[in-house]
């Protein structure tokens, strides 16, 4: 999957980007250290209209509106053939347990919408299908949907990038997302048990779908977020800006669950829940601060890869290289590596930068902690 | 749910307690965001819209992919004329009206609208003053309550005026809609300002736009059956709730810029000197 946008960079501008970055510490084009975040605005509730909505402008000018709208719906073959049989009312059980709350990953349907771009293209339903995919895997989502064994909420999420996409929108988007998610209310179940549903219309009085502690407000459990994370040489670069994919060699998007139960049952959780990641970073999962979970890593093919090479000195023609090169001869040329020129990265992720790259998402006081507690200030009125 | 129209006439007050010549709280921002040409939000009542105006730039080569699929409402000449071309997306977000709703892109009355928007546009910008390039204008519905392709005409012309494109004077657009029903062929029926979805959805109305302070008018849509009888009256009282809304854009152009010049962002120029700095 490519990242469409491209740098108009030349290979000169590409080699220099690329030095620049493969230095330790590296050096970014707008001076930031390797795992500093973008500054962003982000505000909450902003259209009345909808359960739950928010708006984020990152500095670069980019900006994603993600509005939440929530019905009730009937689910398929839930409880219809069971209930005749009981007879009386009273043999029907109405307290349901935990374990009964199941959901179902299409009760929540999802789109993006990006000017320019047509809603089939394949970068919109790619973007889509990754901050569904953080949504979903962690199990416990849908089952916040749950009203009864006989209907459920279906939550449709429309995510709208309002500027041109200047850079990749991933973070950008999956924050919006994570914000208005916190902030999305449903209203509160006024009937019991396999009723018919009926609600509470005192908006006031309607629950959070994260629900938060009634002392500070807080919410105990977050919805993921998928941060945008490359590396150029040895050096791991997060929030990359348009520039810096340029030159990536690597470009992962990592989306991060925070977990509010204890880490001792999480552990077992994890490793079943792991998806692109094999066992052995699972234990590099956990942590016990605030309790990091992995929940999928996807490989972003970036847009280094379709950059055009540089010519070495010794092989131009205009700094006097011999025009009568033979053409198998200037190939070989070509494919060695000439300091200074750049060349396309080829391959894939080296498996101890991947390891690395990993590591740093999670470690405590990372990165993500970082996005999370700037989310956690946000205020969500 | 039915609008119940009989009450009118008793206090001659409508549903939302406006009266007959009233328009709706109006609020408007220019340059809403940093990495935009020009961008504005728009307000009237709940209907809630932005705009992100591009250009006038080089016509990139992916616009004609998008034109042909139907993506974009194009006016005011080719990329190869001597005007700038006007191109028009809107996108109506599915949260944006009561029940959800997903309107795809190729939506005939979305197109209709792009176009309408368009031609209204680029007969007021001056587009001969950029051949071979493209003004891309991107509309996003946010809520809708009524009067969207009034909001959206007049959110256009904001971002316009906010990305610098010259042009002759503001676009702005206003509904207007009689209080009777059709089919009840009252002729005594007084024309309404600034009609909201419910009043929309029963009653006829029409769209109209006018070039600035001027009676010319810039675009009339009426997708409704009314006597022919009653719709002078409510032309006239569209286009003067185009001048009101005129004055209401104006405002909010010349507040921004005075803002602007106080903060330092623009240097003060020839003509500021007019707006009264306090």
């Amino acid at each position: 999957m490519a990242s469409t946008q491209h740098a108009l960079l030349s290979p000169a501008e590409l080699a220099y980007l690329h030095a620049a970055l493969s230095l330790t510490p590296p050096i970014r084009p707008d001076g930031r250290s390797p795992a500093q975040f973008r500054p962003l605005v982000a505000e909450t509730g902003i259209l009345p209209g909808t359960n739950g909505s928010a708006r984020i402008c990152f500095a670069d000018g980019t900006e994603a509106i993600v509005g939440v709208k929530a019905e009730v719906e009937r689910t398929r073959g839930g409880y219809e053939g069971e209930i005749v049989e009981g007879g009386g009312a009273e043999e029907v059980v109405t307290d349901v347990n935990d374990e009964e709350k199941k959901g179902e990953s299409d009760w929540v349907e999802m789109t993006v919408e990006i000017p320019g771009l047509r809603d089939d293209d394949a970068t919109t339903a790619f973007l889509g299908a990754m901050i569904s995919e953080a949504l979903l895997a962690d199990g416990g989502f849908s089952r916040r949907l749950w009203i009864n064994r006989r209907f459920h909420w279906k939550l449709y999420l429309d995510i709208l990038l309002i500027s041109p996409p200047l850079s990749y929108p991933l973070p950008l988007l999956s924050l919006t997302t994570h914000l208005a998610l916190l902030a999305t209310r449903l209203p509160r179940l006024k009937s019991e048990g396999d009723e018919d549903p009926f609600f509470d219309d005192d908006w006031a009085a309607a629950r959070y779908l994260y629900p938060r502690n009634k002392k500070d407000g807080k919410t105990t459990a977050r919805p993921p977020v998928t941060l945008l994370v490359m590396a150029v040489g040895n050096n791991i670069i997060f929030d990359p800006a348009k520039e810096e994919l340029a030159v990536a060699d690597v470009a992962l998007a990592v989306s991060i669950g925070e977990d509010a139960t204890t880490a001792a049952t999480a552990t077992g959780d994890d490793a079943s829940l792991m998806m692109d990641v094999d066992s052995t970073t699972a234990a590099a999962a956990i942590t016990s601060a605030r309790n990091l979970r992995l929940l999928s890593i996807r490989t972003i093919d970036p847009p280094s890869r379709l950059t055009p090479s540089g010519v070495p000195n010794a092989t131009n023609t205009a700094y006097g290289a011999a025009t009568t090169q033979k053409q198998p001869e200037a190939r070989t040329a070509e494919a060695e590596a000439v300091e200074g020129v750049w060349r396309a990265p080829r391959g894939g992720a080296k498996p101890l930068v991947m390891a690395a790259l990993v590591h740093k998402v999670l470690e405590k006081g990372g990165i993500a902690d970082e996005v999370l507690d700037a989310l956690h200030a946000v205020d969500l009125g | 749910m039915p609008l119940d129209t009989s009450a009118y006439s008793l206090a001659l007050l409508r549903v939302d307690g406006r009266r007959w010549n009233e328009l709706r709280r109006m609020h408007a921002q220019i340059r809403t965001q940093a990495a935009a040409d020009g961008s504005s939000y728009l307000e009237m009542g709940h209907t809630k819209v932005m705009c992100v105006v591009t250009g006038p730039s080089e016509p990139g080569p992916r616009r004609s992919a998008v034109g042909a699929s139907g993506g974009t409402g194009v006016g005011g000449g080719s990329g190869e004329a001597a005007q700038a071309e006007v191109a028009v997306s809107i996108v109506i977000a599915g949260f944006s009206s009561v029940d959800r709703k997903r309107t795809a892109r190729g939506d005939k009355r979305i197109l209709e609208m792009q176009s309408t928007i368009s031609n209204a546009l680029a007969g007021s910008l001056h587009t001969h003053l950029y051949p071979h390039s493209a003004i891309n204008i991107s509309l996003h519905v946010l809520s809708q309550d009524g009067s969207l392709l009034a909001a959206l005409i007049n959110a256009a012309t904001l971002a316009c005026v906010d990305a610098g494109i010259p042009m002759t004077d503001y676009v702005a657009a206003c509904t207007a809609g009689s209080t009777s029903t059709y089919a009840a062929g009252d002729e005594a029926a007084d024309p309404l300002l600034d009609l909201n979805q419910q009043e929309e959805q029963e009653l006829p109305g029409l769209t109209v736009a006018t070039l600035g302070e001027s009676d010319r008018v810039a675009v009339l849509v009426c997708e409704s059956r009314v006597q022919v009888s009653r719709l002078e009256g409510m032309l006239a009282v569209a286009v003067d709730g185009c001048k009101q809304v005129r004055e209401i854009l104006d405002r909010v152009v010349r507040d921004k810029g005075r803002r602007m010049v106080q903060e330092g962002t623009i240097e003060k120029g020839v003509g500021v000197n007019d707006m009264e700095i306090d």
